[in-house]
């Protein structure tokens, strides 16, 4: 199977039924994305395909075939928005145990690849998806807020 | 230990060391470019392998960048950071060059109370090291001005250190990178001054996360995301109800899966070794295994609760007894009378439980998240028959632990090297997310009751309490030193020794016992001890016609941080004149654990049956503060965890099996539910306490005593949702 992965085209050799997560984490060793759940309940898989915010545990690789698969590492080398994200997460003192986290960054980096100025109620909804067992999220409000300020 | 006998030529060796500086000797180490990375072993321990980060707690490069080695799992409560700040304040560091490496194994890292044995836990990281870090960093400033001032031949009393230089007003300065290797030649001062707090340039500061960085874009490196070479990917299949065993096992379908190396076989459970986690995880779904059925019990969660409220019938041994209460409930005439219930709860943290190792049949080594990684070398060594210092642990930043990662008996690292030991090839073993809520270790149930004796005209007489609750700590190494007399401390913590000056008040113990594995859950006995003090002591401010924080203060004059505690809430909230918006009500709780107390003020409303918690305020005495906004993220955090538990948290088990598996049965606090949570500190001059668990105590009582301002209805169940109903 031919993958296209951070804008590098590779190529895998695993079962079609598998989910992306384990091709990207075991395969590529892209460990940036991590596993939490496998029922897509908790985020912290979180991947862009095709620009989507999707979760990578239950995403079939066969799917992402032809499509652009992003990961934290792919965005955090080249993405404005990423890294705007990171520096409001850093400054506001967000990650703790951090293994959420980078799931996190690409929610919010895709709410902010949408809209440029999310109020509370956006915010909720679109990282409502993402759990943090550490309790980081109202820095993750104020840091999403300060992100979207930093970039206007 | 490290006794005075052993001092060695300074000059060739990686370390100094000393006894007498802190308790259970020091060593300081340098990077030394002329021993390179070559660790020498202290005398009594085995230098047969060397331990891979220098055994130290600093090293200076040539280069000026300075490496704090933390003795602390970093598991989110930023010991990587706050740990750091001790030592780089003393020492006077430029902060940029800071880096910090978790320690390996070795007595020198031993924690400094608990002795014996390298440990995270107890919310005991800075309250214990307070002091030995910042010897440690003034004890090597010191030999670095004695470096410089012999070099320039200057009196050592000209010498001023700043941002990692040795200064002299007329011969300049000198990197600490250029001193070390002299200054590691020089004796070790016993007793160096230490800082004025009014000096402190790096304690007191919210200098940013060491770790953040490498955390929000892939870096950091948590225990599943180790990578070794020619490691397979093992997941196990483990009986289903404790104490099941293995009728028999046809491997061969989840042999023919596509990725499966190997099927496993090893006591009652069976691995599945592939190429990566997903094919480990079908080819286990395709273990064909009938378990005898002669091994399980037909338990419920309801039917062991059932069994404990029996249990409560009679009195255990009493934890605390004063006055006589006995007589006065005797004489009571008018009585608040309550039973709770306390479910069984998973710690949840986010990277499930999972261990890398590597065993040749002569060594072995260990990659994971370790609270206390001595104990778990004890026990991997004792598994794979190796001495424990062929055993090197590595340990990893962890993704959450809450108490989990502090396992009694390293069940994640024991199983691993029990795979290890028959498989003899690199292996990660990873935990689902089911196994790791339905196969693991919880919070144990707990039932009490309390009899408050109140007089004719209402008058507080006394309060007897009975909790029934199971050991955190039965057939651990623990039990030995931490029961005393029959008496567990983690099952009455809180009720026991609390702080309110009751003159006739009882507290009993029944030790109960059930199948389900138990341990520490982020501040233990806390969670529910807290919970019952604190809308027991609503209810009787209520009864008595109070305001709820002046009861509180007058039964607290005794204690005067919990009064500082108490005056800070009511002016950060403007208690007095209780500005509550239309439809929601205020509830009060404060507690103390770990040394710290911490008192705060809910701001709840009630939509259908669901609560809404929109505020909390939270004021805290914990000794000085080493970095405020760090503090401030662990008291937020704690209040999310604690308050997931209370809107949410319950493990169910039918038919002796654990029914919750995963975040969809287990829900837990998402960001809409996060209230909005505003915190401050007592200013002190007093040693910091703890500070990863004292902020979970008082968020479910307060929330509690909001809501019956809503509802007339004392929540006695928890999780809430067992009761408020829509």
């Amino acid at each position: 199977m031919e993958l296209n992965v951070n804008g590098k085209v590779v190529k895998v050799d695993v079962s079609d039924d598998t989910p992306l997560l384990w091709v990207l984490r075991d395969e590529l060793k892209y460990t940036g994305t991590k596993f939490g759940c496998g029922m897509a309940l908790c985020g912290a898989c979180t991947i862009h395909v095709d620009g989507e915010a999707v979760r990578s545990c239950s995403y079939p690789v066969s799917a992402a075939v032809g499509k652009k698969v992003l990961t934290i590492e792919g965005l955090t080398a080249t993405d404005k928005i990423t890294q705007a994200v990171q520096k409001a997460w850093v400054n506001h003192h967000v990650p703790q145990c951090g293994y959420c986290q980078t799931g996190q960054v690409m929610s919010a980096v895709a709410l902010l690849q949408k809209l440029k100025k999310p109020t509370d109620s956006e915010i909720d909804s679109a990282m409502s998806g993402n759990i943090c067992r550490c309790g980081t999220y109202q820095r993750i409000r104020t840091a999403i807020h300060q992100a979207a300020k930093d970039l206007a | 230990m490290i006794s005075k006998s052993n001092k060695t030529d300074l000059s060739r060796r990686l370390f100094l060391q000393t006894s007498g500086l802190a308790a259970g000797g020091l060593i300081i180490g340098f990077y030394l470019p002329s021993v390179g990375q070559k660790a020498l072993a202290q005398e009594g321990a085995p230098a047969a392998k060397p331990i891979e980060a220098p055994n130290a707690f600093v090293q200076i490069s040539p280069d000026n960048q300075i490496t704090i080695v933390i003795n602390k799992l970093e598991m989110g409560q930023g010991v990587n950071t706050s740990m750091a700040q001790l030592i780089a304040e003393e020492l006077g560091c430029d902060w940029k060059q800071i880096r910090s490496v978790s320690a390996p194994v070795n007595p020198v890292y031993n924690h400094t109370v608990f002795a014996g044995m390298q440990m995270t836990g107890g919310s005991s990281a800075l309250s214990s090291s307070w002091l030995q870090h910042r010897r440690i960093g003034a004890a090597l400033r010191e030999m670095l001005k004695s470096a410089a001032a012999a070099k320039w031949q200057v009196p050592v009393q000209e010498l001023k250190v700043e941002n990692s230089f040795v200064i002299h007003p007329k011969k300049g300065k000198l990197s600490f990178g250029e001193l070390a290797e002299a200054a590691n030649r020089l004796p070790l001062p016993q007793d160096p001054p230490l800082k004025k707090e009014k000096d402190f340039k790096i304690i007191g500061q919210s200098v940013h996360r060491v770790d953040a960085a490498g955390k929000v874009n892939g870096e950091a490196v948590f225990g599943l995301d180790v990578q070794i070479p020619n490691m397979q990917y093992a997941m196990i299949l483990r009986p289903p109800s404790p104490g099941m065993k293995i009728k028999s096992l046809d491997p061969k379908t989840a042999k023919s899966s596509p990725g499966v190396t190997d099927v496993i076989r090893f006591g009652d459970k069976v691995a599945v070794l592939a190429k990566n986690t997903h094919a480990a995880r079908v080819g286990r779904d395709a273990l064909k295994v009938e378990w005898d059925e002669k091994g399980k019990t037909a338990f419920s969660d309801e039917s062991l609760m059932q069994d404990f409220r029996k249990q409560a019938a009679g009195k255990g041994p009493a934890a605390a007894n004063r006055g006589n209460v006995d007589q006065l409930l005797k004489e009571s005439t008018n009585n608040l009378k309550a039973e709770y219930e306390f479910p069984f709860l998973a710690h949840a943290p986010m990277e499930p439980m999972n261990c890398t190792i590597h065993f040749d049949g002569k060594t072995a080594e260990i990659w994971s998240g370790h609270q206390m990684p001595t104990s778990d070398r004890g026990a991997a060594a004792a598994i794979l028959g190796l001495a424990p210092e062929k055993v090197t642990v590595n340990t990893v930043y962890a993704g959450g632990s809450f108490g989990r990662r502090a396992n009694k008996i390293s069940d994640y690292t024991s199983e691993a090297c029990e795979l290890a030991k028959v498989a003899k090839r690199p292996l990660k073993v990873v935990w689902s997310r089911e196994d790791d809520m339905q196969g693991g270790f919880y919070r144990p149930m707990t039932f009490h009751s309390v009899n408050i004796g109140l007089d004719k005209s209402k008058k507080f007489l006394c309060w007897d309490h009975q909790i029934v609750g199971q050991s955190v700590i039965g057939g651990s190494m623990f039990e030995q030193f931490m029961v005393k007399d029959g008496l567990e401390s983690t099952i009455t913590e809180g009720v026991s020794d609390t702080a309110y000056d009751f003159a006739n008040f009882r507290c009993h113990q029944v030790r109960a016992q059930t199948p389900i594995t138990t341990l520490w859950w982020r501040s233990v006995g806390h969670t529910h001890t807290a919970y019952v003090m604190e809308t027991m002591l609503d209810e009787l401010a209520e009864a008595t016609n109070q305001d709820p924080l002046k009861l509180r203060r007058s039964l607290l004059q005794k204690s005067p941080r919990h009064i500082e505690v108490l005056d800070l809430l009511a002016k950060q909230t403007g208690w007095a004149k209780k500005k509550v918006p239309q439809g929601r009500a205020w509830g009060l709780a404060i507690h103390e654990s770990f040394g710290t107390v911490v008192g705060q003020i809910a701001e709840v409303s009630l939509s259908g049956g669901t609560p809404k918690v929109h505020k909390v305020w939270c004021a805290v005495h914990c000794g000085q503060v080493v970095n405020p906004e760090g503090a401030k993220t662990q008291v937020e955090g704690a209040i999310a965890y604690g308050l997931s538990a209370a809107l949410h948290g319950e493990i169910k088990i039918e038919n002796g099996i654990i029914t919750t598996s995963n975040f969809h049965n287990y829900p837990v606090m998402r960001l809409p539910e996060m209230p909005e949570v505003s915190v401050s500190f007592v200013k002190t001059t007093q040693p910091p306490t703890g500070l990863g668990e004292p902020g979970l105590p008082p968020i479910a009582p307060a929330v509690a005593n909001a809501i019956y301002r809503l509802t007339h209805q004392r929540l006695r169940k928890l999780p809430f949702s067992r009761e408020l109903k829509a």
